[in-house]
């Protein structure tokens, strides 16, 4: 039994009905900015023209997105279309004007990227890049004010002075950036944010390029994330991003690979919880992380 | 005496041009866009230009034609489907080579390249950003109208899944060009990049009617261009595996 299709093209969804000459057309979307959720609208004489349809076609939809709202509507099964119904049905729909179609394709992608950058993840991801580059460039200027050398000129003293209020300006800048950055850190990411730090939270977030990728990742991938050196078997990286996490300062210095490890594993615990099921471990995690670094000092000694 | 050095279209191609230098013979692209540069490449308003310089230090596709591609390119007033597109050099030139009464649908996933590649269509005529992931074309295959070509620069371990379920999709027919910019290094290290070759032809052959696979080096290394025109076999509906993402590979011992 030959099926009736729906196909999305544009702004607007195509019935093909098995035996008709021609598809007819509706207008799925009532305006361009609106092109880019999801969830397409479905219209409603869409609706009434299935309902049209003998009973015993089966009926096939070529759009995901399409069809749950479809179902509610109909009261009917609808499937997915295979690939080769897909591209049949695609093969009838009608050529578009290239200047509308432009302008379309055009809309629905500033509209899907701003709905993208909206998300919560996004605006963390910003921070946390913004933040180290801003880290950076105040290490530089300081750096850079150390090796300055003023004397007893009139000129310099008073360019050593403005030069100072710059950093003074970046300092603060840097603080207010960082209390940002580690709300949305902690709103985020509770549980990683409590094991690692905010900040380092948001680092391993930035590098993975999104939480549930770094969901994905295992301890020793976590561990080594954000480090510039090539991994190789015979001397890789021992740290990422890591390495400035919560605490590693209370370590001893050639106990902190070991750290490192341990904390990757809690890390990747924590980060799991806060992609999926969003428990609570902060009390859990950061107990077993001290307890850690506690067994780490003694046997350090 | 300077002589004058001519820009010539290569093999009779209208928008694809050579340019003989002392030591080597330079590709580039004629245009429809206008200044600034994408990524720093050269303009010239030589007659029939302006033209752009197609680096294949940049462009696997400008590499693989200076290697010596046999196999169609995307040609004037065709509808390519470029998977990959990043921030658009490569994209730019195959819009291009289309021209302004062509099309190119480039998809890319992530937001941040994306936000450059929109910024670059919304001057580039021919140029149409996507924002979707090519792992799941049906989520973009409202945007995008059957397609005359389609060529992908993916660097993923399945990216021959993932360009065929998008070719059975959104290919226009039989005899449209498939090109697969091929990176060796995103395919485990279980295979020599040879090797990779060989099983990512294995699995196209019965599909596509391949081209003599053309290797990158030294512009690109571990890098093919592998393609050719598509079958009526791929547009068969067979139980084939999804597109799906593998599990993450061990890269091998590592201390710490």
């Amino acid at each position: 039994m030959e099926p009736a299709v729906v196909v999305a093209r544009g702004p607007r969804l195509f019935l093909l009905r098995p035996g008709a000459e021609r598809p007819v057309a509706f207008a799925a979307r009532p305006s361009e900015e609106d092109g880019a959720s999801s969830d397409l609208a479905v219209p409603e004489g869409l609706v009434t023209a299935l309902a049209a349809v003998p009973p015993d076609t089966p009926l096939r939809i070529v759009d995901p997105a399409v069809a749950p709202s479809l179902v509610e509507a109909l009261e009917r099964p609808v499937a997915l279309a295979t690939d080769s119904e897909a591209h049949r049905a695609r093969a009838r729909v009608p050529a578009e004007d290239p200047a509308e179609e432009r302008t379309f394709v055009l809309a629905v992608g500033r509209a899907r990227l701003r709905a993208a950058l909206r998300a919560p993840e996004e605006v963390l991801v910003t921070l946390a890049r913004e933040e180290e580059r801003v880290e950076r460039a105040l290490g530089r200027e300081e750096r850079a004010a150390e090796s300055f050398l003023a004397g007893p000129v009139p000129t310099l003293a008073r360019y050593a002075t403005l030069w100072e209020e710059l950093r003074a300006h970046l300092t603060e800048h840097h603080d207010r950036l960082v209390a940002t950055l580690e709300e949305a850190a902690r709103a985020v990411a509770p549980n990683l944010s409590a094991v690692v730090g905010e900040r380092v939270a948001a680092r391993l977030i930035a590098a993975a390029g999104s939480l549930d990728t770094l969901a994905r990742l295992r301890a020793p991938r976590l561990q080594l994330l954000g480090s510039r050196r090539r991994p190789s078997p015979e001397r890789g990286p021992r740290f990422g991003v890591i390495y400035r996490a919560a605490r590693m300062g209370d370590v001893p210095i050639d106990r902190r690979a070991a750290y490192a490890r341990s904390l990757a594993a809690l890390a990747a615990i924590a980060v799991r919880a806060d992609a999926t099921t969003h428990a609570d471990l902060a009390r859990l995690l950061t107990a077993r992380r001290d307890r850690r670094i506690e067994q780490l000092r003694r046997r350090g000694r | 005496m300077r002589e004058a050095r001519p820009f010539r279209p290569w093999k009779e191609s209208p928008r694809l041009v050579e340019h003989p230098r002392r030591d080597r013979t330079e590709l580039w692209t004629r245009t429809a866009a206008a200044p600034p540069a994408v990524y720093g490449e050269r303009w010239s308003d030589a007659p029939g230009g302006p033209y752009r310089t197609f680096d294949p230090m940049r462009a696997k596709l400008a590499a693989a034609i200076v290697r010596g591609w046999e196999g169609d390119l995307p040609a004037e007033r065709e509808r390519w489907l470029y998977l990959g597109a990043a921030s658009g050099t490569t994209a730019s030139h195959v819009a291009d080579l289309v021209g302004p009464d062509g099309a190119v649908y480039a998809v890319e996933r992530s937001l941040r390249p994306f936000a450059r590649l929109l910024a670059l269509g919304e001057r580039w005529p021919g140029l149409l950003p996507v924002l979707g992931d090519a792992r799941e074309p049906r989520s973009y295959s409202a945007l995008v109208p059957p397609a005359d070509g389609l060529y992908a620069d993916i660097a993923q371990p399945d990216q021959i899944a993932i360009v065929l379920s998008n070719a059975r999709l959104l290919l226009r027919g039989a005899g449209a060009p498939v090109l697969i910019a091929l990176k060796t290094a995103s395919m485990g290290r279980d295979a020599s990049a040879p090797e990779h070759l060989r099983r990512a032809e294995g699995e196209l052959e019965p599909v596509l009617a391949l081209e003599r696979s053309v290797k990158l080096d030294p512009f690109h290394r571990g890098h093919y261009l592998v393609g050719g025109r598509a079958r009526a076999a791929l547009f068969d509906d067979g139980p084939r595996p999804r597109a799906r993402r593998p599990p993450e590979r061990s890269r091998g011992p590592r201390r710490s």
